[in-house]
């Protein structure tokens, strides 16, 4: 579906953020980035998405760009476009009518929950159906790649938990192909078939590929009980420590997360 | 509603009485000197006049005509220099220097050389009407696409769409907020460049009797004319907060 090879990336004449990245993704699987803030995880995924142009290697799309979705960490819409203009927006991009585009964003917005809502403007939502809306504006594209950059990072933890598994059953339901960054390790553990260490930047290099030994589909509050999570947790946790530990030795204590154990 | 009508605006239009009221009476009983300010009752009198005969048409038919032609034309080419420059940095490096220099200048100072160049008749007010718009839209516009969101950009480009779509789904629309937001003080600027203009030199138009009021040493009159400037000025701002309000629905629903 996706194969990256040798990329680098670089804003300007800068030092690379990232540098020689290798990365496969096969049909159907669910892959993570994690790692450190300002490793350019979401340069990399702006990379796949082609907003980003690689300084050097290649990212190759075994999918049409059309099928690519791509889910950004705020919800920004158009403020002056209505929700259903908003979800309608791709769809009329690949060619339909306006009325046709409307109808489908219709069905779409009452399938994440949004029955109704079609008119209201954007600041007329709640941030978490804004993220809603962003959501159906992926779906009704119908991807088979979806891309997601901490898609969940500003929504408080319930808004949170059951977007997370509404979307996840959405993956599964649509066998999608995912690639997630987030900073929430045990939020990559419970979604990923693979998870992928990014080390330090500038200058990033992948530390280390981690198999989820889950079956999917997982239920998002049992899967976290799994010994086999807990001890995954754990050697995460020790490998990205390694990574952030150099920038928090002047300052004490990194006050991360404690992985429940 | 009623609560407005019992609340500030019934302590408002309570104040409004008093404040006349007292001038008219001050005025009458000859505590104040009528020639320099003459009562209410005589100010309203000189307008209905004017409105009975119809005197004062062809002059308000003159600066309504300047000002508004000032106002479209200088808010049509606002948007496009403004549009042309943010997409030009070239052109954009010459254009910005002279703007800022325009804009910082008082801008009714150009009056004389209008007159000199396209005479007293209505093209030299809507000159100094539109000069007065255009900077200011420009800048709306200018500024407005260089502030451009760019994270809708990149929405939008995600989404699939091109280049013309980024301009009729964030560009337009963009800019559209920016002229919207600045549009009543456009309208302010536009009725300034033509009362100017003709208060500078002129055969018609209300600065044209302004002109003539205050060479006759005519108080009332002057209250009069500046009573009815405000009052149309007035007028275009709520049609311009309603266009606004119309067309940025989405920000005040």
């Amino acid at each position: 579906m996706l194969t990256i090879e040798q990329l680098s990336l670089a804003f300007g004449r800068n030092e690379p953020v990232l540098e020689d990245v290798d990365l496969t993704l096969e049909p159907g699987r669910f892959m993570s980035l994690i790692g450190p803030s300002g490793c350019g995880k979401s340069t990399l995924l702006r990379a796949v998405t082609g907003l980003q142009r690689p300084s050097s290697g290649r990212v190759h799309l075994n999918v049409e760009r059309k099928h690519v979705a791509f889910l950004f960490q705020d919800d920004a819409l158009l403020p002056w476009r209505s929700a259903r203009d908003n979800v309608a927006l791709g769809l009329r991009n690949q060619g339909r009518s306006k009325r046709a585009a409307r109808a489908i964003a219709d069905e779409w917005l009452a399938a994440v929950g949004l029955d109704g809502f079609g008119d209201r403007w954007p600041r007329q939502l709640s941030g978490g159906q804004r993220k809603r809306v962003a959501i159906a504006q992926c779906l009704a594209l119908q991807p088979r790649l979806l891309l997601m950059d901490e898609p969940f990072a500003s929504l408080d933890a319930i808004v949170r938990h059951y977007l997370t598994s509404d979307l996840l059953n959405w993956v599964e339901r649509e066998r999608l192909t995912v690639l997630m960054v987030t900073h929430d390790l045990e939020e990559a553990i419970a979604l990923s078939d693979q998870v992928v260490l990014l080390g330090n930047g500038p200058r990033a290099h992948i530390k280390g590929r981690f198999d989820v030994p889950l079956e999917r589909p997982r239920d998002l509050v049992q899967v976290r009980t799994d010994p086999r999570f807990t001890a995954l947790a754990q050697q995460l946790w020790r490998a990205l420590s390694e990574e952030v530990a150099p920038l928090a030795s002047g300052i004490g204590r990194p006050a991360l997360k404690v992985v429940n154990e | 509603m009623t609560r407005l009508l019992t609340g500030v605006y019934l302590r408002r239009t309570i104040a409004l009485v008093i404040f006349l009221g007292g001038w008219e009476l001050l005025s009458r009983n000859g505590y104040i000197d009528p020639f320099y300010l003459p009562p209410p009752s005589a100010i309203w009198g000189w307008v209905q006049g004017q409105f009975a005969t119809g005197a004062i048409f062809p002059h308000m038919q003159a600066t309504f005509g300047a000002a508004l032609i000032g106002l479209a034309l200088g808010i049509i080419a606002g948007i496009m220099l403004g549009f042309t420059a943010a997409l030009m940095p070239y052109l954009a490096e010459l254009l910005e220097p002279v703007m800022a220099m325009l804009n910082a200048i008082p801008r009714v100072i150009l009056a004389p050389l209008f007159i000199i160049w396209l005479g007293i008749d209505l093209s030299s007010k809507v000159a100094l009407s539109f000069i007065l718009v255009v900077v200011l839209t420009f800048f709306a516009v200018y500024n407005g696409i260089k502030d451009v969101d760019y994270r809708l950009v990149e929405r939008v480009r995600t989404l699939g769409g091109g280049p013309l779509v980024l301009i009729r789904e964030v560009y337009v629309p963009s800019v559209v907020a920016w002229v919207m937001g600045n549009l009543k003080v456009a309208v302010g600027f536009a009725f300034t460049g033509a009362v100017v203009g003709e208060f500078v030199a002129s055969a018609r138009g209300l600065g044209y009797l302004l002109s003539y009021a205050q060479s006759t040493y005519n108080a009332t009159m002057t209250m009069a004319l500046i009573f009815l400037i405000m009052v149309f000025v007035m007028i275009l701002f709520t049609l311009a907060g309603l266009l606004e309000r119309h067309l940025l629905r989405w920000k005040y629903a």
